[in-house]
């Protein structure tokens, strides 16, 4: 398996502060990575140089064999890596399967087309009873799935998830879950940051765990979780993991 | 070399009256995040007001303003009041259509009871003020003088008193302001009204160096948002430093650049401004950051 | 369907109509009817007058619609495109003869260039500053139009001869223009509907909404709004044309006004932003408004009725956001249709 992503001593800077401090790693193929850390530690941020919405100060991005460092997020897009946004920002005057036919038409040009297969990835994700709704109607736990969904509609060969949990109840924390843990199976390679630990510890084969912009470990959940580093960054918080 | 200075100087003092001018559109955009269309119009209607008294009580401008000022506070509350306020609660485009409409509600009844032409009041000294080598007109010096204590007015009660705390409390969370029991509303409101009350005392200062009629609104509120994006946006003291930048350059081109095309030049240097410093002279949330969907 | 897909129930919720696709209604459909006939009937000259500039200005307010209305770029200088088209061809013909046939293309071809131009210097410009840099740019446009008298004749504009011909698009009767410009209307109407509910309509709507979600799914916000900010301009722009072969006359001040920019905002604003019904109902009910009270108020008001526009976009914008197509979908929807 070749890594699908290599991420090279990348570095971010905004004025004095270090958001992002020498992060090197790279995701195999079809793995499902868990991305932690406390607030703060600069997990947006490497979101967002990997999908091109800020450029690094120093370091290099390798999706597929290809350096993209510099590529702004929609040529990033185009190339196969989807995310999803930590707040919703939705198309506010459309309806549920018009924000999702957008990104559909990365590789459905006609309008129809397009509608047919957003409705059915609304479907998949569980919004089957929103599809014509105006999103302004969506409280936030459905405009995390609608998120998921126009994500997941541009068939990307990786995927970015952004603390899709948040607001969920725990049967649909579970449902989430399941689904999420699919994806590699379809191909598709996950990247996953998420607070509610105890979904993200069951599913993802590897855990890195982020604090003040570095990378503080890096392996299997079981491990990480008992590193006394990770949980001195947590300082404090209670850990639960079935 | 004396006439470089003599520009410079003279740009330093119309920089700052323009600044005054442009307070109140940074204190309304800080507090309340909308950008009032209309403010080119409330210099004009406060111009015309001044120009109205001091022709029929043969006051000056500047004892107009006694009146000017407080009418302005007034109007500026009605505005808020009727027209801003329910556009607040709604997308970006409501306000933006709304203070658009005013401004041109304004210009062309201005267009209407005023016709269109040039109304001037006669000069109030009558002669130059000698500094050094360089001569400036009094009203020059005095309208600057007026500037500089303005500001160092609104410093202190931004800094110093509970209405200005709670002005900052409001620009920078307005929820948890009303939280802590900080009437936003009404700061909202007092806000609205002081920008006008300021433009009010702007146009005093302005109506001896300038001519008011229908649409001399629109230069100046391109000069007032220049001088907002080069200082910040919500800035007094950005507002102050862009406005006598603007003044400077103002009046070192305008010396050697064609007279005809002298009004485009406002306009170019707004294109200039947005094109390449969209982000403010202090680097401060500007014309790039501030969006609809904020 | 369930209850998730009952109508919103604030007027802000949907500024824009609800697109329902490229289909056209009846409604539209009986209108275009009303318009042909109106066009071709034996009406008096000063009512031909009226359908001629109600026809022009739905176009051009379909126009502006594109821009500010698909895809969220609000332009309060759009008479700078209008002018610019209008000078073009009227220059192409006194100079050197161009039949304004061609020249009209020329026209909108020159200020879709400048559209173009304008979008990408402010491409990084959001809300309210770019409808500054809108303003300042007409302005601009205004004021070298005003002076390059050698180009355009200065402040006392450029006159067309008026010869009738068909070569040089100047007819004697006012029924021949009244088909001309709905002519430009039909086609001005026939862009946006195809554009409304293809794909390129949906990279307009996503960049307007959210430009940053619309980067993360693969569409360029700065070439859509380039694109949708040419096309607009370069609409207008024959518009422009058309309305110099009609008025026969130039006046940089009125042609290049902000008053001018403002009446494209206001008729698709107070119609209904957004839609392809919207700007049309603005200007039917708006031009011909404008027109009969220019008449009857005369010189003495002057600025009387913009004056009164003005005031009814503010109590549109505030009370009824979505314009009268809006007001007209609320009602219909609470009726029980769909």
């Amino acid at each position: 398996m070749t890594a699908i992503l290599k991420v090279d001593n990348l570095s971010c800077r905004f004025g004095s502060l270090w958001a992002i401090h020498n992060v090197s790693f790279s995701v195999e193929r079809g793995e499902l990575l868990g991305l932690i850390g406390p607030n703060g530690a600069g997990k947006s941020t490497l979101y967002n140089l990997i999908a091109g919405a800020v450029s690094p100060t120093r370091g290099e991005i390798i999706f597929e064999d290809q350096r993209v460092t510099n590529l702004r997020s929609y040529e990033i897009a185009r190339i196969g890596v989807a995310r999803t946004f930590q707040i919703p920002k939705p198309y506010r005057q459309l309806s549920s399967v018009e924000n999702v036919m957008l990104t559909a038409f990365q590789h459905e040009k006609s309008v129809g087309g397009a509608r047919a297969f957003a409705a059915e990835i609304l479907t998949d994700v569980g919004l089957k009873d929103y599809i014509d709704a105006p999103v302004t109607n969506l409280t936030v736990g459905l405009l995390k799935r609608l998120e998921v969904a126009r994500a997941l509609a541009m068939r990307p060969k990786l995927v970015l998830f952004d603390e899709i949990m948040a607001g969920l109840t725990p049967t649909e924390v579970g449902t989430m879950t399941k689904f999420v843990g699919s994806l590699p199976a379809r191909g598709i390679t996950v990247i996953w940051v998420e607070h509610v630990l105890y979904a993200i510890m069951k599913t993802a084969s590897r855990i890195m765990v982020l604090n003040r912009g570095e990378i503080i470990a890096d392996g299997v959940p079981a491990v990480v979780a008992r590193d006394p580093a990770v949980v001195k960054a947590y300082l404090g918080e209670e850990m639960a993991f079935a | 070399m004396t006439t470089l200075g003599q520009l410079v100087l003279s740009g330093i003092f119309i920089g700052g009256i323009y600044a005054l001018m442009s307070m109140g559109l940074t204190l309304i955009f800080g507090v309340l995040r909308i950008v009032n269309f209309a403010h080119g119009e409330f210099l004009m209607l406060a111009m015309y007001g001044a120009w109205a008294i001091t022709k029929m009580l043969g006051l000056n401008p500047y004892f107009a303003a006694l009146a000017i000022v407080p009418a302005m506070f007034l109007f500026g509350a009605v505005v808020h009041q009727v027209i801003v306020r329910p556009a607040l609660d709604k997308p970006h485009l409501v306000g933006v259509f709304a203070t658009m409409g005013l401004s041109i509600l304004m210009q062309n009844a201005a267009l209407m009871v005023m016709t269109a032409d040039l109304w001037d009041v006669p000069p109030i000294f009558g002669r130059s003020v000698e500094v050094g080598p360089f001569y400036f007109k009094a009203e020059l010096l005095l309208g600057f003088a007026v500037t500089i204590l303005c500001s160092l007015f609104l410093q202190w009660l931004i800094r110093s008193t509970y209405l200005g705390k709670a002005i900052r409390a409001t620009v920078q969370d307005g929820e948890a302001a009303m939280l802590m029991g900080i009437p936003v509303p009404r700061i909202f409101l007092i806000t609205f009204a002081s920008g006008s009350a300021l433009v009010g005392l702007s146009a005093c200062m302005m109506m001896p160096l300038f001519s008011v009629f229908p649409t001399v609104g629109l230069n100046f509120v391109l000069i007032a948002f220049v001088i907002v994006v080069l200082g910040g946006m919500g800035s007094i003291e950005g507002a102050l430093i862009g406005g006598m930048c603007l003044g400077v350059v103002q009046s070192v081109s305008s010396y050697y650049v064609a007279p005809a095309y002298g009004q485009m030049f406002y306009f170019v240097l707004f294109l200039l401004v947005m094109i390449f410093r969209p982000n403010g002279l202090l680097g401060q949330k500007g014309a790039a950051t501030i969006g609809i969907n904020d | 369907m369930s209850a998730a897909n009952t109508h919103q129930s604030q007027s802000t919720r949907f500024l824009f109509w609800p697109r329902r696709g490229s289909q056209i209604s009846i409604f539209e459909m009986a209108i275009f009817a009303g318009c042909i006939a109106v066009a071709m009937l034996g009406l008096s000259q000063s009512l031909k007058d009226i359908a001629v500039l109600t026809f022009l200005w739905a176009g051009l307010a379909l126009a502006w619609n594109i821009a500010g209305g698909y895809a969220g770029l609000i332009s309060f200088g759009h008479a700078a495109f209008f002018g610019v088209g209008a000078y073009t061809s009227t220059i192409l013909f006194l100079r050197f003869g161009l039949t304004p046939w061609f020249g009209i293309w020329c026209g909108g071809l020159i200020a879709a260039g400048f559209g173009a131009a304008l979008a990408i210097i402010c491409a990084r410009l959001r809300g309210p500053f770019f409808i500054l840099s809108t303003l300042a740019a007409a302005e601009v446009v205004r004021i070298a139009a005003m002076n390059w008298a050698s180009l355009t004749g200065g402040p006392e504009g450029l006159s067309i001869p008026p010869v009738a011909g068909v070569t040089n698009m100047v007819f004697a009767s006012k029924t021949a223009y009244a088909v001309m410009m709905l002519v430009f209307f039909a086609c001005v109407y026939v862009v946006t509907k195809s554009l409304e509910g293809s794909r390129y309509g949906y990279y307009l709507y996503s960049v307007r909404d959210d430009a940053d979600a619309a980067s993360a799914a693969g569409v360029n916000p700065v070439l859509v709004r380039t694109a949708a900010m040419a096309l607009s301009a370069g609409l207008t722009g024959i518009g422009g044309s058309l309305f110099a072969q009609y008025f026969l006359y130039l006046d940089p001040t009125f042609l290049i006004s902000p008053d001018l920019s403002f009446q494209f905002a206001l008729l698709a604003a107070v119609g209904g932003l957004g839609t392809a019904i919207g700007p049309i109902l603005g200007s039917f009910l708006i031009t011909p408004m404008s027109e009969l009270l220019r008449s009857y108020l005369g010189s003495h008001a002057a600025g009387l009725h913009l004056v009164i526009y003005s005031a009814l976009l503010i109590v549109v914008m505030l009370y009824f956001p979505s314009g009268i197509a809006g007001a007209i979908t609320r009602i219909a929807g609470r009726r029980g249709k769909s």
